[in-house]
This record gives C-alpha cells, structure tokens and sequence, in this order.
C-alpha cells in the first residue's frame, strides 16, 4: 500500500480543517490527488472507498444536499482508521548494540512514594527540602527511577536542596554516579557545573583527574575555582597551580593559592611567600595561615619584624604607616594559630614596647601578641601579660585565662586580691570600679554558664518541648579544688551577688545571711540573679522550708508584670513547692499573664491532684 | 494478637499526606489510652484532637485481613489519621493494655455478624437477588434525551469544521466551553469529556500548530462515536427491552457506569482469578476533571493483560483512597470484566493479597508473546477501530535492545523483527532514558510490558517500555 500517499492526504485533509471545510469545494490539490487513489482503487478496495470520500468532498454529485463538513468528516474518520494500520514499526537508521552504563540500583518503590519525591524535585513550592532529606535518610535514593533526579537536583531553583544533592545525595551513589554526570557537565556553566565538578571530583578518585584539571584550565570561573580546590592535594598538578596563581582573576588566584598551601611544597610554599611581597597579600595571608611549612613562617615572622622596623622608622609620615598596618595585620592574619620561637622574641617586645607599637601598628598586633602570650605557659609569658594588663583592660582576661591555668590557687587570689585588696576598695575611683566591674565579669564567665535545655510544655501541651535557660554553675568540688576559698569574703565584700552564689558554703553563715538578704530585695524577676540566687541559696545550705518560703514572698511582691515565662530553674524549684502553699498560689496567679500564669496554674494543678491522693489514701 | 507490617497500613492509607499525619499523632504522643480486647482482635483508644473532648478511634480485626476502622471525629476521610495512628502506635511497640469491649462496638460487631448470616442464609437459600426493576418510560426518556445530545453535539462539530479550526478565537471556546456544560444535562457524560479534551486542546495550546493534528485526531473520534451513538441509540429505542450494548465500548463513550450486577448479568465474571500488578501510573486527566490511577495486571492463569481503572473526582479527590503500586499477587474470587478488546478494563471488590514468591515470577514470561509480527497486527487491527483503546498494553519477548544511529531504541524478537521504542509524551513520563543503566542481563532475553501508541504526525506506531522481567527480578520503569 502507498502509506506516503495516504500520509500526504492526510497533510491535505489536515489543511482543509484548518482552512474550513466550506473551502473544499473544487480544491485543486485534491483534484490532483484523485486519479492516483482512483487508479490504486481497481485494486485495492480501501482507496476506491477513499477516493469516492474525496470526490464526494471536491465535486459533490447531489449539490443540493452536500454537507462539506459531513464529508470531510467521513473521509478523516475512514483515513484515521487506515492510517493506523499502515503505522511503521521498523527503525529507520543502522543498529548496533545499545550503550549503556549498568548501575546498581533497583527499582523497590511504590508510585505513592516516588512520586512524592519526584513532585518533590520537579517543582517548586514549600516543604519540598525536608521530602527530600527525608527521602534521602529512609535510602529512597537507592531506586533507579531517581538517579536522573538528583543529578537534576544539583540545578535546583532553591540552593539549600542543590547543596543538599551535591553533599549528600550523589556522593551516596558512588564513582557510578561519575559517567552521568561527566555526561552532562558543560565547563563553560555556572553554579550548577560548578557543583558537578565537585561531586565528580569527590566520588570520581583518580580516573577523573585529567577532567577536573581541563575544567581548571578552561571552564568558566565559578568551574574552575571549585575544579582548582579540588586539585590541591594532588601534587602532580602542582606546576599548573603555580601558573593559576598569576591569573588575570582574583579568584582563580586565591583557589590557587589555598590549593598550593595543602600541597605546602618547596616551590609552593616560595610561591605564596612571594604573592605576600605583592598585591595579592589580602588574598593570600589566609591561604597561608593554613600552611603548615615552618619556613614560610620564619619568613613570615622575619618580614613581620621587618615591617615593624618600617613603620617605626616612618612613623612621622601617616600615609606610610597605614601602609605598614595593613601590611601587618596581613601578616598576622598568615600567621593565625602558629608558634615559633622568632615570633614569641618579637611579641615579647612588642608588649615590652607597648605604648610604641600601639601608636604605629596598631591594637591589632597587641591582640595578636596577648593571644599568642596566653598560651605560651611560662612565666616569662605572663609577666608579658600582666605589663599588658597594666596598659590596657582589655588585656585583663587574657592575662587571668593565663594566670588560672598557670598559678596556684592561693597564688591566683594573692595576685588578684590580696596584694591588691585597699585598691580595689577605692570606691570613688572611677578607673577602678571599670576595672572591677571587668574582672568580676571575666570571673563569671570562668564560673557560670546559661545553656538553654528542653523542657517538657508540661502547662500547655504535654507533648510538646520549650527551650527554657538554665542555669550551670561550676560544681562545687570543683570550686573548692581550684579556687581559694578566700575569694568568698572578697566577693562578698565587693557585693558580687552572683560569684558569692557560685563560692557560697554551708559552713559560712555570713554568705548565708547576704544572700537571703539580696533574695528579699529581689524585684526583677526576669533577671537572671533571681535564678542564680536560688542555687546560691542552696549552696550556701539554707533549708528548703525558708528557700520556698522567700521564693514565694518575691512573687507575691512581684512588681514586673511583663514576665513571659519562668525559666527553668525557677519553674524546678514551682515544681518542688510543698502543697501548704497551694492558697498562697491561688491568690497570686492573677497577676501573672502569658506562659507564666499558665506555668502556676499548672502547679496549682499538681498540687490539687497531690491532695486529693493524699486524702484518698487518708481516708483508707 | 495482631500482626501486621507499617507497609500494610500504609495500603490502608488513602494517601500519604494521612500516613504523615497519623506518625504525627503517635509522636506527639496524642493517644491517652490504648487499650485492646482480651481476645486480641480490638485496638482501641482515646485519641486527643482538637475538639473539647477526646476522639474514640478502634480497629477491629475480626476479619484479620480486612481490619475495620472506625473514629468518632468528624474527618471525611476514611480511615483518619486517628485510627491509623492507632495502628502505627500497635506497629511501633506502644503498650496496650487489656480491657473489655466497649459497648458501641459490641454493639456493631454483632449488627455485621447479623447482616452477614442473612446474607449467607440467602445464598445458601439459593434466593437470586431480585432483578432490578427498570423504569422505561424513564429510560426511553433518556435515549431519546440522548440522541438529541448527540444531535447538538454534532451541529457543533459541523459549524467547527465549516468554518475552519484557523478561525477558532475565544468567542468560539467560550461556545464549545457551553456546549461542554449542555452535554451534562442529555446524561453524555462521554461526550462531554472528548469535548472537553477538543476545547482543552485548542485552548491551552501556545502554538496551535502543533495540536491540529492532535485536533483532527480526536475530531475523527468525535465523528465515529456520534455515528455510532447514534446508531446504537436508535436501535436500542427501537428494542422493547431497552438492553445494554454488552460486546462494544460504546456505552462507556456515552457515559455509563457499568454495574457489577450488571456485569454479571451478562456473563462478564470470572471466578476465581489470580492477579499479578506488572506495572501502575496515576495521572491527571484533565478532559474527565478526575485523577486516574491505572493499574495492569496479568492474569496468572491466562496471561491475559487487564486494566483496573479507579477514577477520584477532583472535588472529592482529597476523601478517596488514592491507589499505589502493588506488588503482592491478588487472589479473587469475582473478576468483572467491561466490555472491550484487548486489556479490558477489570473491577474486584473481595480480594485476599499474598507475597508474591520469586518462583511465580519466573513463569510470568511464558505469557510473553514472541512474534512481533502477530503482535503488531493484533495491535493495528485494534486501532483501526477509533472508539478502542489507542494505547493497548502487551507483554514482549525480547531477544535483544539495540540503538539505532538516529538515536532510536530498538527491540527485537528471536526472529529478528524489529520494533522502535519510545516515550509516550502525552503522560509526561520517561522510561527510556532508564534503559541506559541497565546491565546487559537485564536487555537480553527479558521480557517487557510495552505500551503501543500511533502518531499521526510521523506515521509510526512504537511502544513505551513500561516494565521489564528477568528471571526473578520485575524491573518496574514507570511505577
């Protein structure tokens, strides 16, 4: 049969449809049609049928009746049926073998959860990251039907779930995963190459080294800035790495740079040192801070004197000296986290040097110098600290994180109390009370902590679970292992009513008798003091009776009305109220509002059900 | 004592919207008190919801296989969150504690326990159900309603095609959109959706060239089933019973919902069959307004490949369980089967599921069919008839898959007859690009359920692979 024939009517009915069956009267490309279906139609039956349709649509017999639509139709319908018989089935170019990649993965899943996945990645819309990672925790990602998907993650319209493929999802898959996307990477792409790169050069081992290194070379910048990092421990690429470092773009340099500081060999490391004598210092110095070759810091220690040496003898002249202090905090910054006695000479006398240095490179350099004394544990080092001190506060706490570790108890408190005790009495002195209020505030740091615990919503929903501060104080064993126990009088007589809670003992009546003073006077119950003098209270070994007694005394005199919630060691010590109080309570939970209120309600609560126990079992 | 795995009450979930909502519950910890009957066939709890008093939720496991669920909360969907929580709590090892029975249930069990004695005693009776009566007055009523649907219909489809589908604007949708309501009330439930799916196309294409095809297709299928139809009515008028077309698809074109007493009636019910699920795809059928969730099985004993079709409504889509792929066999004790050619649309309402074995999948491939040749032929004759099914399903033989320099994918049989395969656009699926990532067992000597589709554009007829078996393993591609 002619199937090109009968496609090429159907071409021409298709045409008349669209044009209007009131416009086949006469056309002439059917005219020319005819004959050959007439003559196809001695033989076979269909075209005669066909052919008597199209004339009956061109060159109607009975004018008076025609109907073109109806004719039209009639000839479509009995086309339609014919031309699918006549479909093809065979291959139109050569065979040969199907390529194909095998993976091992299996089909495993229901449409309902596939799909969910698939809409997941397909669309956009909330919620679709925790299906995702949800997804990927139960292994849904181990079906085939997904592979193709989470390769198309990495291009996600939402970054966090393109992250969460590149991180997560295609690494799980292995080097299978390689081919696939090599197959799809286009080194002239942005972010989405960019993160394709990384997965193949995290999962693709060796065999994808020469890939990766093209991409380096002639990929797009955001491809060859991830391709570059990915190169770093490899040190066979080293020569092309050191090429990189003079490219035209700042972060193809900087790539480099940080690659060079893992590969930390001889001509990398001259490298670097070399790119911190040029214009690319800001980029460099924190490639080089990862370095871990000794020479480049003798080096850099080196210039870092030398550069002081400059600023010094330039110091008239402004211009120049911001110059050298950017130079310098660029050198500090390369020299972050590393030792070496040279450096340890020169911050030595930097601090001895104090008010020389701080007026030509800066307080950076004196931070840099307090940080790198503190953990050099020696006692040279922290007379270093303590002459520091003596020019600046701030230097305050790293010269006691120093002491602490370094001195004895009795030693710590003498250096900071004892020799000093008639000044830190000196009230009116303003820089003293400052310094004061500093240490103690370095001391509460050592001492007292305020994480944030779950706690069960035990007042609004069971189920549910509230963040509520706490508060930790260092354990008392451990107080009186490490501290003197001098520094509770001290702190007692400073009025620092949140270290006297930390230091107070049951065998001193004194804090005792402070602290449930400092308890009455309490107003602010959204202070934190209020939770800390509660454990105060109990450290200091006074009864339980009198602390519920004064903790119901400060919330019946409750003058803030603005408290949201008790925080956790407050609502503990609500829980473990005696039910004797249960009228008290019931009389002030008027003037709480929010969670608070819901918070005394539900230990009125509790208290009700205890009774109530209570008197069954009195009763039996 | 209960047993049942979380994938089973997951299949009992109507979606897995209810599935996340009731490991919800159980997390939350919403139950308050769990409880079961001493026998071990109750679950029952009070579950906390949102109204002031707690939610009465049970399972009752009478029939183990067929657990009813049952809820006091004023949820449409059934089962709720409530009692599948409940059952999700039982799985993840919560502790129940023994009580008895409570009352409403005692209640309800033996009202069932009644329904099903009288049941049993009518069957055993041999009592026939009553036959239906039927109103004829008011069904001639209808065909004749009908025929002049069909007449409206097509003076429609006339004006169209006079007047060229190029001249077809917005004025001209918004009269089809009309028409498309009109169908409803001449009970042309069909009509209305090749209507609809006319309008849709010219409609919601950017560039109308690439759907008149598509357009003239469906204009021819238009044509047939008003021919038909109307033929069909006529002679039916004429019929003094007024007897349903039991052989032909044409009473679902027009828009009837086949009964299964009908069904049976007219001899359409198998007894006792055994289903394998080789293959499932849930779409959205927007000419219908309705999500179609297909699945297709195999007959274990004939080979046969059938169609289990279940509709969900859009408005209602939200209340009804939406199908899944399943993979244990089915065993039925009446298979009702609609009128059509191949892969006929099948319906069962009793079912018992067993864990399909590896040994049973080994055999399916004797079913395969091994000769192109028949097949294709088989499959055109089919598609000759527009009112059929154009996208018949056949299981395969495949000797080998091969790619051809224009980047087709080919199969072949064992006589070296050749068959190009391809996806299916109109689904929006892709299984070929799957084909890649398969091991060369699993492209040799397989077999594989492909779906046959013809394209008016380039004149071929080529198939979807959908599902591919080899020796104990089913591959499925799509679903």
């Amino acid at each position: 049969m002619s199937t090109a024939l009968l496609q090429e009517l159907h071409q021409e009915l298709r045409r008349i449809y669209i044009a209007g069956s009131d416009l086949a009267l006469g056309d002439y490309r059917l005219k020319r049609m005819l004959p050959q279906f007439q003559q196809l139609g001695e033989r076979a039956p269909i075209f005669r049928r066909l052919a008597e349709g199209i004339a009956a649509l061109i060159e109607p017999a009975d004018i008076e009746n025609y109907q073109s639509a109806e004719q039209l139709q009639d000839l479509n319908l009995l086309l339609t049926s014919v031309l699918r018989t006549q479909g093809l089935t065979a291959p139109q170019g050569e065979l040969g073998p199907l390529e194909h990649r095998p993976v091992s993965l299996s089909t495993f899943l229901p449409y309902r959860k596939l799909a969910a996945v698939e809409e997941a990645l397909t669309t956009t819309g909330s919620n679709r990251y925790e299906v995702v990672v949800h997804a990927f925790e139960e292994g849904m990602f181990r079906d085939l039907r997904l592979l193709a998907l989470a390769v198309r993650a990495l291009g996600d319209p939402y970054s966090e779930i393109a992250e969460f493929a590149m991180q997560k999802i295609l690494p799980s898959y292995g080097a299978e995963v390689v081919p696939y996307l090599i197959d799809s990477f286009d080194p002239m792409g942005g972010r989405v190459e960019s993160r394709k790169i990384q997965v193949i050069g995290q999962a693709g081992g060796e065999d994808v080294l020469d890939l990766i290194f093209q991409a380096a070379e002639s990929g797009s910048e955001e491809v060859r800035v991830t391709a570059i990092r990915l190169l770093a421990d490899q040190t066979s690429y080293a020569s092309a790495l050191l090429s990189w470092t003079k490219d035209k773009k700042k972060a193809i340099r900087e790539a480099a740079y940080h690659a060079l500081a893992v590969i930390n060999s001889e001509a990398a490391v001259e490298r670097i040192y070399e790119a911190l004598a040029g214009k690319d210092i800001e980029i460099v110095a924190e490639a080089a801070a990862k370095c871990s070759s000794e020479q480049l810091t003798a080096w850099l220690v080196r210039d870092l004197g030398e550069e002081l040496k400059h600023a010094l003898s330039n110091k008239e002249d402004k211009k120049k000296v911001e110059a050298s202090q950017n130079k310098i905090n660029h050198f500090l910054t390369a020299l972050e986290g590393k030792r070496n006695d040279t450096l340890y000479e020169l911050f030595s006398e930097v601090t001895r040097q104090y008010s020389l240095y701080i007026s030509t490179a800066g307080l950076d350099l004196l931070d840099a110098a307090a940080q790198y004394l503190e953990h050099e544990n020696s006692s040279e080092a922290l007379e270093a600290l303590y002459s520091l001190e003596q020019h600046n506060t701030r230097y305050l706490s790293y010269a006691f994180r120093a002491s602490f570790r370094q001195l004895s108890p009795a030693q710590l408190f003498e250096h900071y109390v004892q020799s000093v005790r008639n000044k830190w009495k000196m009230k009116t002195n303003k820089e003293t009370q400052k310094k004061l209020k500093q240490f103690l505030s370095i001391l509460e740091q050592q001492l007292i902590a305020y994480p944030y615990q779950l706690y069960p919503s035990l007042w609004n929903s069971p189920e549910e679970t509230t963040y509520l501060r706490k508060v930790e104080m260092m354990p008392v064993e451990q107080v009186a292992q490490l501290w003197d126990s001098r520094w509770l009088d001290w702190l007692i007589e400073v009025q620092a009513t949140q270290l006297v809670c930390v230091f107070a003992r049951p065998d001193h009546s004194e804090s005792q008798s402070f602290l449930m003073e400092r308890m009455q006077d309490m107003t602010n119950l959204r202070h934190q003091s209020f939770e800390i003098l509660l454990l105060g209270l109990e450290r200091a070994g006074v009864d339980a009776s009198i602390r519920s007694e004064l903790l119901m005394n400060v919330l019946e005199q409750k003058r803030s009305s603005n408290l949201y919630t008790f925080e956790g060691h407050v609502l503990e010590c609500l829980y473990q109220l005696p039910f004797t109080y249960q009228d008290r309570l019931a009389d002030m939970i008027q003037k709480y509002r929010y969670s608070a209120r819901e918070q005394l309600q539900y230990v009125w609560n509790e208290m009700e059900k205890k009774k109530q126990e209570a008197f069954v079992v009195d009763s039996v | 004592m209960i047993e049942m795995t979380s994938s089973f009450v997951d299949s009992l979930a109507s979606n897995t919207a209810a599935i996340k909502n009731a490991q919800g519950l159980v997390k939350k910890r919403s139950f308050v008190q769990l409880h079961q009957s001493e026998d071990g066939t109750l679950l029952f709890a009070e579950c906390k919801g949102s109204g002031s008093s707690n939610y009465q939720c049970s399972a009752d496991f009478i029939q183990p296989d067929k657990p009813i669920l049952r809820c006091s909360c004023p949820s449409r969907q059934l089962p709720c969150k409530h009692s599948l929580g409940l059952l999700y709590a039982y799985i993840g090892g919560e502790a129940y504690t023994t009580a008895a029975v409570p009352e409403d249930i005692a209640a309800k069990r033996e009202k069932a326990e009644k329904r099903e004695e009288k049941k049993s005693q009518q069957t055993s009776e041999g009592a026939e159900p009553k036959p239906k009566k039927v109103n004829k007055t008011a069904l001639k009523k209808k065909v004749q309603s009908q025929l002049e649907g069909l007449e409206v219909l097509k003076k429609l489809l006339r004006s169209l095609v006079r007047n060229g589908l190029g001249t077809i604007d917005k004025k001209v949708i918004k009269t089809m959109q009309e028409h498309v309501k009109q169908m409803g009330n001449y009970y042309l439930a069909g009509a209305q959706t090749e209507l609809r799916r006319l309008t849709l196309l010219l409609s919601e294409a950017d560039d109308r060239e690439q759907v008149y095809t598509d357009v003239v297709e469906q204009l021819a299928v238009m044509h047939a089933f008003i021919k038909k139809g109307r033929a069909y009515l006529t002679s039916k008028l004429a019929d003094p019973t007024l007897a349903l077309d039991h052989e032909s698809t044409i009473e679902e074109w027009l828009g009837h919902a086949w009964q299964l007493t009908d069904l049976k009636e007219y001899g359409l019910m198998k007894e006792q069959v055994e289903l394998v699920q080789l293959a499932f795809v849930s779409y959205d059928d927007s000419a219908r307004q309705e999500y179609v969730d297909e699945g297709y099985w195999l007959e274990r004993d004939s080979g046969e490949i059938h169609r289990t079709i279940q509709y969900r409504p859009y408005k209602a889509a939200k209340l009804m369980r939406e199908e899944d792929s399943f993979f244990d066999a089915v065993r039925t004790p009446s298979l009702y089967q609609y009128p059509g050619d191949m892969n006929r649309r099948v319906r069962f309402e009793e079912m018992a599921a067993r864990p399909l074995d590896s040994h049973e999948v080994v055999h399916i491939p004797k079913y395969a069919e091994r000769s192109y040749t028949d097949v294709i032929k088989k499959v055109k004759n089919q598609l000759k008839n527009p009112l059929s099914n154009a996208n018949p399903l056949v299981l395969l033989h495949v000797a080998e898959v091969m790619q051809s320099n224009q980047d087709e994918v080919v199969i072949a049989d064992e006589s070296g007859q050749h068959l190009v395969l391809r996806d299916q656009t109109s689904n929006g699926h892709r299984t070929l690009p799957l084909l890649t990532h398969l091991s060369s067992s699993q492209l040799e000597d397989v077999s594989m359920l492909v779906r046959f589709e013809h394209d008016m554009d380039t004149g071929r007829l080529t198939a979807m692979p959908l599902t591919i078996l080899k020796d104990a393993e089913m591959l499925r591609l799509l679903y």
